[in-house]
Parts: structure tokens; sequence; C-alpha cells
């Protein structure tokens, strides 16, 4: 008991450390959410494009970030680019990184529940006289947008903010680097996981909270 | 130091990535079926548990978990290996995702098949071996391949535990050569050709087991 | 002795009373065509024979044997009651020859040869010898319902049920499965059939229950109750139906 009365003591010194972290991971986490997404609407675009080259070009792209690890790519901008005279900022690097992979994932699924759409639908509003362009903002996305809305695009911000951890990895002084500072402070690694682990586990239950409220009170109504 | 002799020095670490990913992939797929078939055959007082399970599972971070396993357990007076540490961290939060992803199988099952089976008077238990699990298993096919995928590419996290896979071949390379670049872009391709292997081999077996009438949830 | 016996047999649904005491009997050899307009309660009827649904209260006897008594080997019943679905409920990640193998092997502990041998057999009964090795989506109806009639039929059983067996087939397709439950009739199978098909109560029936509101309201032989019956709300139904024949 009081091994545990000690340790929250120290939680307690450290507390403004803690929570500039939390502020830096929300900050990541809610940045890459939407970047991500409109990135991902963007890719998403491209892989229904009319020309052959752009649609090959923009698969290959989804393709490599799904099957490639986002530490890798990290790793590569913060590692592999100052020899090279070109240095980003842990925040900077996380924020192209994540984007990146997080909008081959959007498109992905976009893509997913466009081959959902009812295609006549599409064909009447070229029919109609529409740009490719038009046709895509007024039919397509959000017709796509409101099938992988809400479930798809809430597993990806719970998935951006656990994954937002591994930007301790390039020094990003984030909610979990932190945790790693007060564990080191004394030695009681297991409780600082555990209170790191329990945090996340909060912030995960929020926004699922969030998500539902979000359906029920704006995206059901408009939709 | 050209890009091959770059790529060939990488390649010792593949073995490590495979271990560690097939590892994972075994342990999620043991308590992920395991999982699964306990919320199907409901018994009584589990549920509360199963629900905690892949709450828990689904809302910690890989790196967080890794690190109480590895470096925290032995402050309570338990060694836990590189190895199982990764597969009580990814294994088992990749288990909780690959539950979901058999519970969706179960329930794409046509109810009328069960209830044939048991005017048959077959036992609980052989209909699920029988005819839930060969079901179950085709439908579900490509959520497995994305949770494999997802297992694959949490794998460099093996290094921060000391297991000197690919990741590990490419912060060691990279210290020395300042040419950090080009290694990492040839991690990429590396993970990007495992990616492609294991898809290559889904959908082998996939054709293997391939039935009209059956497809992909 | 009666192969089954139902004694005021009663079934409450979610506080709606599904079967208010039903009596029925069925001779070995015996068809019986159960009919009577949707929700009359048939189907829960048949699935209360072999405790798919556990009846409310009442007796039935199956062989002698009471078998709502506590401790009834349910599934020994079950194998001796083949039971063919109005949607087929064939094994889709299965042959045909392998649908009916499975109960051989699982039930009846037969060899792997013994089991291919027998379920042969059946397929040729059924006319299908040439399709064992086709999967249920590669099937007709007809050809799906004829599978389920022989994989029912492999187990030896001692009464057939049938509930809905051609309702969910064309016209065409469902004559195939009518000529070839005809011939079980022929043969002197033991069947119980639930059904909305005026041919199948009128050529294949040695009687013809007719349900309404969970209640036996008449039972007779076909021509009688079909065509001659008193009571205006049975020939309203069955004037209706015959017409479409």
């Amino acid at each position: 008991m009081n091994d545990w009365l000690a340790f929250f003591q120290e939680v307690l010194d450290y507390g403004p450390a803690l929570l500039a972290g939390l502020g830096n991971t929300l900050l990541l986490a809610v940045t890459i959410t939407l970047t991500g997404l409109l990135a991902g609407i963007g890719v998403f675009y491209l892989t229904i494009s009319q020309h052959a080259i752009t649609r090959r070009l923009t698969d290959a792209y989804v393709s490599f970030f799904i099957g490639t690890p986002l530490i890798v790519l990290l790793f590569l901008m913060y590692y592999g680019l100052p020899p090279l005279g070109l240095r980003l900022s842990p925040l900077t690097v996380a924020i192209i990184g994540f984007t990146l992979n997080v909008a081959a994932y959007n498109a992905r699924y976009l893509r997913i529940a466009y081959n959902g759409i009812d295609q006549g639908e599409l064909e009447a509003a070229r029919a109609q006289g529409f740009t490719h362009l038009e046709v895509f903002r007024l039919v397509t996305l959000p017709q796509a947008l409101r099938l992988a809305a809400v479930p798809a695009l809430t597993n990806q911000a719970i998935l951006n903010l656990k994954d937002s951890s591994v930007v301790f990895l390039i020094q990003y002084t984030e909610f979990f680097a932190q945790v790693q500072e007060l564990a080191a402070s004394n030695f009681q690694y297991f409780k600082a996981y555990l209170l790191a682990g329990l945090v996340y586990l909060l912030l995960v239950s929020l926004i699922v909270l969030l998500a539902r409220r979000l359906e029920r009170t704006v995206l059901r109504p408009l939709l | 130091m050209n890009f091959w002799q770059i790529l060939a020095q990488l390649a010792t670490g593949v073995g490590y990535t495979l271990v560690v990913t097939l590892a994972c992939i075994a342990t999620g797929l043991v308590t992920g079926l395991a999982l699964a078939i306990l919320t199907r055959l409901r018994p009584p007082g589990l549920g509360v548990f199963l629900a905690v399970y892949s709450y828990v599972f689904r809302g910690v971070p890989v790196l967080v978990l890794l690190f109480m396993v590895f470096f925290g357990l032995p402050g309570i007076g338990l060694e836990v290996p590189p190895l199982l540490a990764m597969m009580l961290s990814l294994g088992l939060i990749a288990g909780a995702y690959l539950a979901e992803v058999f519970r969706a199988g179960f329930n794409a099952i046509d109810p009328n098949e069960l209830l044939a089976a048991e005017a048959m008077g077959l036992r609980r238990r052989e209909i699920l071996v029988a005819i839930e699990l060969p079901q179950m298993l085709r439908f579900a096919v490509p959520g497995m391949l994305n949770e494999f995928t997802t297992i694959l590419k949490y794998s460099p996290f093996a290094y921060t535990v000391g297991i000197p896979d690919v990741m590990k071949q490419a912060m060691t390379l990279a210290a020395t050569s300042l040419r950090g670049l080009e290694i990492y872009l040839a991690v990429g391709v590396i993970y990007f050709l495992v990616y492609k292997l294991l898809l290559t081999l889904m959908r082998a077996v996939e054709r293997r087991f391939a039935v009209p009438g059956i497809s992909r949830l | 002795m009666a192969l089954l016996t139902v004694r005021n047999l009663v079934k409450d649904f979610e506080g709606r009373r599904v079967l208010d005491g039903i009596d029925l009997d069925l001779e070995e050899g015996q068809v019986k065509v159960v009919m009577g307009p949707s929700g009359c309660g048939k189907s829960t009827l048949l699935r209360c024979l072999n405790r798919l649904i556990e009846p409310t209260a009442g007796q039935i006897r199956f062989e002698g044997e009471d078998i709502l008594r506590p401790g009834t080997d349910v599934r020994a019943l079950r194998q001796r009651i083949g039971f063919v679905f109005q949607n087929f409920a064939l094994y889709r990640h299965l042959t045909a020859l392998e649908n009916i193998k499975l109960g051989l092997r699982k039930l009846r502990h037969f060899s792997e040869a013994q089991a291919t041998e027998r379920a042969r057999a059946e397929l040729r009964r059924m006319e299908l010898e040439t399709h064992g090795d086709k999967y249920p989506a590669q099937l007709s109806g007809g050809q799906k319902q004829r599978v389920a009639i022989a994989r029912a039929l492999a187990m030896d059983p001692k009464v057939l049920f049938f509930d809905e067996p051609t309702s969910a087939l064309d016209p065409r397709m469902s004559r195939e499965v009518i000529t070839l439950i005809n011939r079980l009739f022929l043969d002197n199978v033991t069947m119980l059939c639930v059904t909305h098909d005026v041919t199948v109560a009128r050529y294949i029936s040695d009687s013809v229950l007719f349900l309404d509101q969970g209640r036996v309201r008449a039972e007779g032989d076909a021509d009688h109750l079909l065509d001659q019956h008193q009571d205006p709300h049975i020939s309203a139904f069955f004037g209706r139906g015959a017409r479409g024949v």
C-alpha cells in the first residue's frame, strides 16, 4: 500500500510534465486524424480517377503504405534526412509520416464504401452533365463517407491515438515519453506503464462516447 | 557499401522479423479463436470476462503493453524473455481483434444450417467443429489478412526489447554509415516484400479451400 | 401401436398460445399432411415433436416412449426423425455427397467407404447420382431439396418430417420434388408433412389435418377435407388453394 502512495506522490510531482505530454499526444492525434482524413479523401479521389496511370500509381501508394510499418517511415525522415541537410522537427516528421500512412488506410475504407454505392446514381449524375469532380463532390464522396464514416473513421481515430505512442522513439515528448521519464526516475516501471495503459483506455473510451454522440446528434439528422 | 550490400546486411534480420511475426500470429489465432468460440458458446459467467478482455486489449497501445510486460513485470518478480514479451503484448492484442473478426464470421453462418444439424441429432461440439468452424474461417479470410498485416507492421517494436530483427540491423547500419535514407528505404522495401509474400500465401490458402457460394465477408 | 402419439400439446410463446391442445396419431407407414393458414402453429408443432422447441404442456410418445420425460435422450430421438426444411438448410461448405455423409460418419459411425457407398445410394434414389461432388450453390432449388431428403433418409429414420418442402420452389422444381416424395409414399415411408401445397395433400397423404389458431379443426382423408367439408372456413381456405392447382 505504501508503495502505491509513494508512487502516486511521484505521479503528482510529475503531474505538469505528464499533462504537457498528454497535451502533445492529443495535439498529434487530433492533427493526424484530420489531415489523414483530408489526405485520404484526396487519395480516394485519385484511386477512382479516369486515367489508368493515376489509378495504378495511387493503388501502388496505398498498397505500399498499408504493407510497410509506419515506424520505418518515421525513422527514414527523422534519421535519414539530416545527413542530406534536411532536419525536420519530431512533430513535423510525425505529422507527415502519420498523414501519409493514415491517408492510405482511409482511402481504402472509402474505396470499399464506394464499391457499395449504386453505380446507377453515379451514371445518372454524369448523364445530367456534371463534371467528374462535381460528381465526386456531390454524389460519390457524401455517400462513401456516409457508408464508411462512423465505424471505420472512429476506429481510425482510436488507432491514431494509440499509435501516436510510437513517436517517443523519434524524441517527440508526448505522454508515453513522459511516463518513461517518470518510470526511470523511481524505477517503478510496472506501475508507470500500468498508469499509461489506463490513461490510454480512458481516452479511447472518450473517443467512443464522442463518436456515438456525434453520430446521434450531427450525422444522423444530416444524412 | 552499395544498396545491395545494405539489403544483404538487413536481410540477416529478416529471420527474426519472420519469427516474431509468426509467433505473434500464432498467439493471436489461438487467443482469438478461443475467445470467439467461448463467446459463441456463451458459458455463463464468462461474458464479462470476454468483454473486459476485448476492451482492455483493444484500448492499450502495443508499445505500452510491450513495455509493461518486458520492463514492468521484472519489477514484480517476473522476467519475460523478449519473444514471449512480444507474444504477450502484440500477440494478445491481435487476439482481441481476431476474436472480433471470427465473431463476425460466426454471425455470417446461416442459422438454418445449424438448426438442421441440431435436428439431425449432432452434439453442440460436433456442430461447431463440422459446420461452424469451417464456414467461419472461410468468411474470416480478409479480416485475418488485415490483422496479420498489422502484426507484421508492429513487429519492428521487437528491436526495443533487443531482438535483432530487420529494424535493429537498420539502426546499427544507419548509426555507422550516415546513409539512413537508403537504409530505411531498403527496410521499407523488405517489409513490403514480406507483406506481399504473406498476401500470396493467404491467397493460396484461400484458393485451396475455396467453396462455390461462400465468399469473403 | 402408433409410432407417434400426441395428446393435448400446448405451446405458449411470448404470452401467445401457439398450440392449444393438439391431439395427433401417426401409425407406422402412414402419411399425414398438416395444413392451415400461416401462423396456425404448423411449423411449431413439427419442431415440438423432435424438441427443437420445448412444449409448454402435453404428452408426446414416440415408439411408446414418453419423450418429454426429464432425462430423455433428445439427440437419440432426433436421430430417429428425419427433418426436411423449407429452405433446404444444406451445409454450404460441403458437397452434396459430404452433406449426406456427415451424419453417417458422426452419428452412425460408418467408415469412410461405407458412408460414401450409402450416400451414393441415397443420391441415386433421388436421381442425383451425377451431382454428388457439387456444392449447394451449384445446385438448383429442387436439387437442393432432393439432397436434403437424401440426407435425411440416409439416417434410416423411423419417420420423415417435412416443413413446407416445396414453398421455396418454383412450380417446375416443386413438381420434381413432389414426384420423389410420392415415390417414398408408395414405398410406405412414414411421413408427417406440413405444407401449403394442395397437390401434396391430395395425392401424397393418407390423412389430412387442418390446423387453425393452434387447434385441430378437422381431420380426414384428403378428398373429404378438400372438396366436401361443411365448415365454411375450411372450404374457403381450400377453395382458394384448389383453384390454383
